[in-house]
């Protein structure tokens, strides 16, 4: 497994099962995410509404970007609500599903999306900043396009010490996340990890993003509101730039999902690496344990039992 | 990322299947066999030979191959593998070879389960370690290396937030709770634990295991799979394979309360022969008729002989004899509170069963050492109870998800920071979760 799939493997699971059983049954499960995000997936009333609920930290944060207007395009008539305690609702009725078996499977992958699809607004607003800064900025020559550097900066506070920030402009689109890690090795594996993705592009993958790593916090969100340069190094910020070709609309949901993902790919990636790591220790420590068994003396035990031809037995002394 | 409000992963990987949710829900989320298919030569595994080498991806070296010496060792091999029923799936193509890296209930292969474990967190149950506390199982009489070795995978590759391991039969005991005739939450008990391999009785006192009572049981859902298996080959049945016998011991079986009787009413009432319809794939479909393997295949555990020739202590006297070879203090709450898990304990009215047979054994004695004592002396009597809930299927799992909601679990746990502070030993000593000190 190399990439972390996008939807919810258990909303899946569930909906997929609930749409194919004839005997509905009562749900209540509590299901977490990455990223602190926890989903609640109920059936409150009737065994045949079902009600899912999304809780996530930076949903304010989201909903400044144009999340309502994400969502509501996804989901539309389904919404209700928030239930208390949570962000957002879905209430799923099993009596008037869509008949058609591909629309109802579309229905389960779209719900299990869910914390994609929030956490996409932000992002599909500076695409189409972007869009249209760079419509504008062809009526311009060279010399005289705008400078780039009076858009809105987007921060979401993904975490409680990490965030994500976004500022379109007209040639590219940087996406900066900042990373903290509390311990030791996983800082040096981060960084071991993330030279590769910049050697990556140096050397085969000429069409990547750009990426870079630094820590302090780069230029263009230097000033924010909650970034400070606390000079001791412990947090990290990773910067994307994304090109024109990888904006095209064709291939911006994929982008999307993608980039969203990162933070969890790398932690995922850091274990997977330990893990790797732990796994040839073990082999190492079998193999020297070996060697110190075959360095053991022989049988210090000298006399030996020998046989006749006619098979009596009879003692050696060395 | 505060952990304040994240629920506990509960995972209960067992021999056969692995449960894995969250705690709060009321059942787990993922049920999966323990196994794992890897590209490594089937069988030992990376046991045998180095871990594969990794290959660096084509797109990562430019194409031109696997070069140089530190360029060979990075790459993706060790990520190429599946868990659960991807694995079955996954070794049925080329290429896979399957191992189970629990055997009889204890991790024998250190390297697949933690990628098992890597591959759960990250791939199925889908949460952050650092967010999370975690709330492990482990077999009774786990030797305490085991437990080391399990924590520092927790901490040091996954660094989860906290971690705590209990022992099944523990959890066990906690799952009982929700069911109405337990009125004090106590920890003291008999666990019968039936799975598909093997079946143990654990005598538990004040939620530490009796380890020198403990008594296994040849006998559990395997072998009743192929005793109901051998019943339907006598009869020359259409369909006999063994995933019909499984079929049908889960969905007709039943306990009775005296075969013979059970017998007799087979041939006054023909309605309690049943029909089971196999789907042979391919549009094809035999009958399979039902009969007496409906009370005969579970009887096998209270009269093992017309089952196996070399076990022939029928349960409810392995149970009294786990008793008896308890301390003598803890034996009446042992008696009061014998609860069952696991799949095999599903049948109806195998509690009833279960609690009449030790009664009489009990009472028996207890008539016994009357006599012996003179006509004066009578016995108060002694209460025998077998508890039957709804949770029994995934016992362990349901304890641990009501253990670990409630809000002391995370002072129980030992955090990253304190195993940071003290090393793998830390785990060889956890306070007892929902014990006397707490207030579960």
């Amino acid at each position: 497994m190399l990439l972390l799939e996008y939807h919810s493997l258990l909303i899946h699971q569930i909906l997929t099962e609930r749409f194919n059983s004839p005997t509905p049954v009562t749900i209540d499960q509590v299901i977490p995410d990455f990223d602190g995000v926890i989903y609640h997936i109920s059936t409150p009333d009737s065994k045949t509404k079902i009600l899912i609920s999304l809780s996530i930290k930076c949903y304010r944060d989201l909903l400044k970007y144009g999340a309502q207007d994400v969502l509501q395009r996804e989901y539309g008539s389904f919404i209700v609500d928030p239930e208390p305690g949570y962000d957002f609702s879905l209430l799923l009725d099993l009596e008037t599903l869509p008949e058609d078996k591909e629309q109802r499977d579309d229905l389960i992958r779209r719900v299990s999306l869910l914390k994609r699809n929030a956490m996409a607004a932000p992002f599909e607003r500076a695409f189409d900043t972007h869009y249209h800064l760079s419509a504008e900025s062809s009526k311009f020559t060279s010399e005289s396009a705008p400078s780039s550097s009076d858009t809105e900066v987007m921060a979401i506070h993904y975490r409680d010490e990490e965030a994500i920030y976004i500022k379109p402009s007209h040639d590219r689109v940087t996406v900066i996340f900042s990373t903290v890690f509390r311990d030791e090795t996983d800082r040096v594996f981060g960084k071991v990890f993330l030279q590769e993705f910049v050697d990556a592009r140096r050397r085969a993958i000429q069409n990547a993003p750009q990426v870079l790593y630094r820590n302090d916090p780069p230029l263009e969100i230097r000033g924010l509101p909650g970034v400070n340069d606390t000079g001791a190094g412990d947090i990290g910020y990773v910067t994307f730039v994304l090109f024109p070709r990888h904006l095209k609309p064709e291939r911006r949901d994929e982008v999307i999902s993608h980039i969203q993902t990162f933070r969890d790919y790398f932690h995922y990636h850091i274990k997977a690496a330990k893990a790797y790591m732990h796994s040839r220790m073990r082999k190492r420590v079998s193999d020297f344990l070996k060697y110190l068994n075959r360095a053991k003396p022989e049988n210090v035990d000298n006399v030996k039992e020998r046989k006749t031809a006619s098979g009596r037995s009879f003692k050696v002394q060395s | 990322m505060s952990t304040s409000q994240t629920p506990a992963v509960v995972m209960d990987n067992g021999t056969g299947y692995s449960k894995l949710g969250f705690a709060g829900n009321d059942a787990p989320s993922f049920v999966f066999p323990t196994a794992i298919a890897t590209k490594a030569a089937a069988g030992g595994g990376a046991a045998g030979g180095r871990p594969a080498v990794a290959q660096k991806p084509s797109f990562l070296t430019g194409g031109a191959g696997p070069g140089g010496h530190l360029s060979a060792k990075r790459g993706t091999e060790d990520l190429d593998f599946f868990i659960g029923d991807e694995a079955l799936n996954a070794v049925k193509g080329p290429g896979y070879g399957i191992d189970y890296p629990i055997r009889h209930g204890q991790i024998e292969n250190w390297d697949h389960m933690e990628r098992f474990w890597q591959s759960s967190i990250f791939k199925y149950l889908r949460v952050e370690p650092e967010d999370h506390y975690f709330l492990l199982t482990e077999p009774p009489l786990n030797p305490p290396e085991s437990r080391e070795s399990t924590a520092e995978i927790m901490f040091e590759s996954f660094n989860c937030a906290g971690l705590y391991i209990a022992v099944q039969a523990v959890l066990a005991l906690a799952a009982s709770w929700t069911s109405s005739k337990v009125q004090d939450r106590s920890l003291t008990g008999t666990v019968i634990d039936s799975g598909d391999g093997v079946t143990h009785v654990i005598p538990v006192a004040e939620g530490y295991v009796i380890g020198s009572s403990i008594r296994s049981i040849p006998i559990a859902g395997r072998d009743i799979t192929y005793f109901v298996q051998s019943l339907l080959r006598d009869r020359g049945e259409p369909d006999s394979s063994l995933k019909t016998a499984e079929s049908i011991k889960e969905e007709f079986c039943y306990v009775c309360p005296d075969i013979v009787k059970e017998f007799s009413k087979y041939d006054r009432e023909p309605d309690k022969f049943q029909k089971y319809v196999v789907d042979q794939g391919a549009g094809r479909r035999a009958t399979v008729d039902v009969g007496y393997e409906r009370f005969l295949a579970p009887e096998i555990f209270f009269n093992p002989e017309i089952y196996s020739s070399d076990f022939l202590t029928p349960l409810p006297e392995v149970v009294d004899g786990v008793i008896q070879s308890s301390p003598i203090d803890v034996r009446k709450g042992l008696y009061k509170n014998i609860v069952l898990s696991g799949g095999s304990t599903l049948y109806k009215d195998f509690g009833r069963r279960l609690q009449r047979d030790i009664r009489h054994i009990v009472d028996a004695r207890i008539r016994l050492s009357e006599q012996r004592a003179g006509t004066n002396v009578r016995s108060s009597g002694l209460e025998v109870s077998v508890i039957t809930h709804k949770r029994q299927r995934y016992g362990p799992w349901f304890g641990g998800s009501l253990l670990g909601q409630t809000p002391e679990f995370r002072s129980y746990c030992h955090t990253k920071q304190e195993y940071d502070e003290v090393g793998p030993s830390i785990v060889r000593r956890f306070a007892l979760l929902g014990g006397p000190g707490g207030n579960a």
